[in-house]
């Protein structure tokens, strides 16, 4: 033969050798490239090579290849995945599992701490999938969402403008029904002496029949039809009425009247994204509308929230005809609105949960960006626990390289390796899933707590769940075990029988040192967000405020006679003091009103409580100049009494000279200042002290705060609720002392320093364990050094320390790490949200630092001193 | 009757044993190309190949390695005594039906 430079295929002939592996078809290779040559002389070198590729395509599918595989299957060397070999594979992990049970125990918890967390994300992820899923009609279900303009920020409501349902209904032919929904039917609801507060929504007629909400009793066709009509969930109804029947009765449902129960619903399921007690029709609520026009934004086109709109198409349609129908009806709307524009946009009700992040949504919020984090921490807390687990197998590659290189040498293939080294990693991660779920079922109560949507969650567990979690078990054992698996597949069996496996290589210790400080930086953050959130918690509720909060019990009025009720409570012994506001100052957020100044005409926008004459005695606040309103006087209407922030925003001099000068309220009321209070946190801390003034409006009270002195709460407490039984009848008595108003108002913080202690507890618990797994395995290696050098003289402080070092000095380096960040973070991030915000000491960081390092080196030295005492006799003998 | 003979099964026989020492794949494959004026994958081949040999119609060994085809060694074939019995069945059946046959089959008109 000619040399010729042309040759088959090399694609075809690697996809020829890879199909057939161990079969021998030497011959049928060597048929393949004799009649390629045979062609080459008859045709061009491309055509030969299709050619060759036809050939190789048929030889592969033909029974000559398909027969020799078969018989090649019998072939010791190639029944790499047969039931037989994994069941060694099984009998000889678990054997090597039980021999190593510390390292073993090390591995299943680590990893079982790992997961636990993924299981809640894995139940949470399998609930939402079958959110919505229950409407029969959810495939043609859309809801109108809006995107609004107001020339400051553009956002995305689920709401639609109120009159945006009607138009429509009334000009647009191309849906099947309209259902226009309103979320502020909110009331509590009264039956004989029975109250309940419900809430629910106003929607059109076909509610029940666009939305598989299906009805015990009641005709659904007819349930919402009269303007006075309500359907109420079982739930509710019990809460209502008990065992009694409910249909026909007439609630009355707070300011929006009577109404007539016409319809029992299921109970809405959880994996629904509305969520409600009652349903009325949507024209009880257009009467409400036409009744209380001042409640209402007059600009109807330009008032969004609480206005949804739900359409049902019809079998066949056309997404693109809606839309451009929706656009001209914006365009229509807002062409004329220099300050205001938007548009509407269609969303199917499978994407709304999860789904985009919208403002205003009718129910439990489920973005996509917060199921985003949440998965982003649980790939923070489960890849450590998987880099642990392939850090220690690989750094015990010495105790397992005999076993592997004779495996090997007897004809063990490097798959074969690996898959057995990949059940052994599935074996582990199967027996940390029962663990982790005994974790799993102990946080979930606490992790429902934390949530703010908690009640559109069930994360009950059923059989597909269980499934799921085998899944994921099993997966997490294929990610852990591929390094280490890889690893033992590769080894050398020369080297690997000699008992020199190349551990020693320079890019895997670094990669190990790697993982370690990673490990602990992480920790780190988590420690240091604990400590710092912890203290702005603590200094946020132990703020001075400005006023005394002690012993103080806030009592809703809930409607009330202001004078009536101080009569009453007066009388009791218990009580010092009666006083009255609008709002509870320092935690929630207060009215605001235009001020204008009469001399210098100048506008401010300003905060506002009202409260009655014992309001500033009793809280203690103190009046730098000026006098309290008097008692009851029909004057005090037209006296403010101001703080001193007030004084210098409208330049009106000292505080003394501020006293007696007039200033307009609103558009028109005139006011005089009586006096000036100190300043106080009249709000939030996360706002800045700004002017703020007193009103003397017995109307707008809305809280009593009874200043206490008795020793006996609980008998206090029950005077008060019988004097309160002969003012309100069966309202019920709601009070709480202001201290745990405060308090409460600050929880959010509480909320993240327990996900930040309980997420810092799984990293720092897996850094341990990583940590723990390594100086155990360090120490091993060392015994002989140890003992020798302690023959020498060297003390068992000296070898403890030198064992330790090089570990305490990773942590420094995690250290000096996360410190800068997590500084960085909250300094610049979470801290600046407060306005009266703690700063973050040195000390702050040395306790972190403390925490981290106490707990880090006394896993080292549990091990390293363990094995620095050792007697060298025992370790020096065993040759 | 036991052992039936595909079409292509007995022409691959008889290639081989007309091939004698020298029948192998590329060998079969070209000289029934030439024969029958038709283009054989070599798939199909070696699948017929493969069937005859379960049969037990053939047999083979492998041959020295030949530069030509890479290194690699030749397969060769050879009729076994099976092998002759079933073309003899063949022919004989042939045969018979020929002599049977009511309608003349000469071709001279």
């Amino acid at each position: 033969m000619n040399k010729k430079p042309i040759r088959p295929p090399r694609l075809a002939d690697r996809f020829f050798e890879w199909y057939c592996r161990h079969a021998s078809v030497e011959d049928l290779h060597g048929d393949l490239e004799e009649i390629f040559y045979h062609n080459l002389e008859k045709v061009s070198a491309n055509k030969a090579r299709w050619l060759y590729w036809k050939s190789v395509v048929s030889l592969v599918l033909s029974y000559a290849v398909k027969k020799r595989k078969k018989n090649s299957a019998y072939h010791h060397y190639a029944n790499a995945n047969s039931t037989a070999m994994l069941a060694n594979y099984f009998k000889v992990a678990s054997r090597s599992l039980l021999k190593q049970r510390f390292f073993t125990t090390i591995n299943v918890l680590g990893m079982a701490i790992g997961m636990s967390f993924s299981l809640l994300l894995i139940t949470m992820l399998s609930f939402l999938r079958h959110y919505d899923t229950f409407h029969a009609n959810r495939d043609r279900i859309y809801r109108i969402n809006t995107t609004a303009d107001d020339r400051v920020r553009i956002d995305e409501y689920a709401s639609t403008p109120l009159v945006l349902g009607e138009k429509i209904m009334n000009e647009y032919s191309g849906v099947e029904k309209v259902v226009r929904i309103n979320s502020l039917f909110a009331a509590d609801a009264s039956y004989e002496t029975q109250v309940v507060p419900l809430k629910g929504y106003f929607a059109d007629p076909s509610f029940l029949e666009v939305f598989t909400f299906p009805l015990v009793k009641g005709n659904k066709s007819a349930a919402l039809l009269k303007p006075n009509s309500v359907v109420i969930t079982e739930k509710a109804a019990y809460k209502m009425f008990g065992n009694e029947e409910a249909l026909g009765k007439v609630i009355t449902m707070g300011d929006y009247g009577d109404f007539e129960i016409t319809g029992i619903l299921k109970d809405i399921p959880k994996n629904s994204h509305m969520q409600f007690d009652v349903v009325s029709p949507y024209a009880a609520f257009a009467a409400y509308h036409s009744d209380h026009p001042d409640q209402f934004d007059s600009n109807a086109w330009q008032e969004v929230r609480n206005n949804y709109v739900y359409l049902l198409l019809p079998e066949q349609h056309n997404l693109a005809d809606i839309d451009q129908y929706l656009s001209t009806v914006a365009d229509d709307a807002y062409s004329k609105n220099e300050k205001f524009s938007a548009a509407f946009q269609l969303q199917s009700v499978n994407d709304i949960a999860p789904g985009k992040e919208l403002f205003n949504e009718i129910g439990p919020d489920w973005g996509y960006s917060s199921i985003l984090i949440f998965a982003f921490l649980t790939l923070l807390i489960l890849l450590p626990a998987c880099f642990n687990y392939a850090n220690i197998s690989i750094s015990r590659a010495l105790k397992r390289a005999k076993e592997i290189g004779l495996r090997k040498v007897v004809g063990g293939q490097g798959n074969q390796i690996f898959t057995q080294f990949i059940v052994e990693t599935v074996i582990i991660t199967l027996s940390s899933l029962i663990l982790a779920y005994g974790i799993f079922v102990l946080v979930r109560p606490e992790f429902l707590a934390m949530l703010v949507s908690a009640e559109g969650l069930d994360l009950s567990v059923d059989a597909v769940t269980i499934m799921y979690f085998m899944g994921f078990a099993i997966l997490v054992g294929f990610v852990a075990g591929a390094i280490p698996a890889l690893y033992f597949s590769r080894m050398n069996p020369i080297q690997a029988l000699k008992s020199k496996a190349p551990l020693k290589g320079v890019t895997r210790i670094s990669f190990r040192k790697v993982l370690i400080v990673g490990q602990f930086a992480l920790s780190m953050g988590f420690i240091m967000a604990v400590v710092i959130v912890l203290k702005q918690y603590h200094a946020s509720v132990n703020y001075d405020f400005g006023f005394n909060q002690e012993n103080i019990l806030d009592v809703e009025l809930q409607g009330v006679d202001p004078k009536l009720f101080r009569n009453e409570f007066s009388r009791l012994s218990s009580v010092e003091e009666v006083s009255m506001s609008s709002n509870i100052i320092g935690t929630q957020s207060t009215s605001k009103i235009w001020v204008k100044n009469i001399q210098p005409a100048d506008s401010i926008e300003v905060f506002y409580t009202a409260v009655d004459h014992k309001f500033i005695p009793n809280l203690n606040l103190e009046l730098v100049s000026g006098r309290n309103f008097g008692e009851d006087l029909p004057v005090n209407g037209k006296y403010i009494i101001i703080n001193e922030e007030f004084v210098k925003q409208f330049r009106l001099g000292a505080p003394l000279d501020a006293v007696n000068k007039s200033i307009q309220l609103g558009d028109s009321t005139e006011v005089i200042i009586a006096g000036v209070v100190k300043d106080f946190h009249y709000m939030h801390l996360r706002e800045p002290i700004k002017s703020f003034f007193f009103q003397y409006d017995l109307s707008q009270l809305h809280y009593a705060n009874l200043k206490v002195r008795s020793a006996d709460i609980l008998s206090t407490v029950m005077d008060m609720e019988a004097t309160w039984k002969t003012l309100a009848g069966e309202k019920k008595f709601t009070a709480k002392f202001f201290d745990d108003e405060i308090e409460e108002a600050y929880v959010v913080y509480f909320v993240m320093v327990k996900i930040c202690g309980f997420l810092g507890l799984l990293a720092i618990s897996i850094s341990c364990l990583g940590l723990l797994g390594m100086v155990v395995y360090t120490a091993e290696t060392k015994t002989k050094e140890i003992g020798i050098r302690k023959v020498m003289g060297a003390s068992s402080l000296q070898l403890a320390l030198m064992l330790s070092n090089g570990f305490i000095k990773l942590m420094l380096i995690a250290a000096m790490i996360a410190i800068p960040v997590t500084y960085f973070l909250f300094d610049k991030g979470f801290l600046n949200t407060s306005y009266y915000r703690i700063d973050i000491s040195v000390w702050d960081i040395l306790i972190s630092l403390a925490i981290m390092l106490l707990l880090g080196v006394s896993t080292i030295l549990s091990q390293t001193l363990r094995a620095a005492r050792s007697n060298p006799v025992d370790t020096l003998r065993y040759e | 009757m036991k052992g039936y003979l595909g079409e292509f099964e007995e022409l691959v026989l008889l290639t081989i044993a007309t091939l004698g020492k020298e029948a192998y794949g590329v060998s079969i494959k070209e000289d029934i190309e030439n024969r029958t004026d038709r283009s054989l994958s070599i798939g199909a081949l070696h699948s017929t190949i493969t069937r005859l040999e379960e049969k037990g119609f053939i047999k083979s060994w492998l041959g020295d390695p030949t530069q030509e085809r890479g290194g690699r060694r030749k397969r060769y074939f050879e009729l076994t005594h099976e092998g002759k019995v079933a073309l003899h069945n063949m022919k004989d059946l042939r045969d018979e039906l020929w002599k049977l046959s009511k309608t003349k089959l000469t071709l001279s008109r």
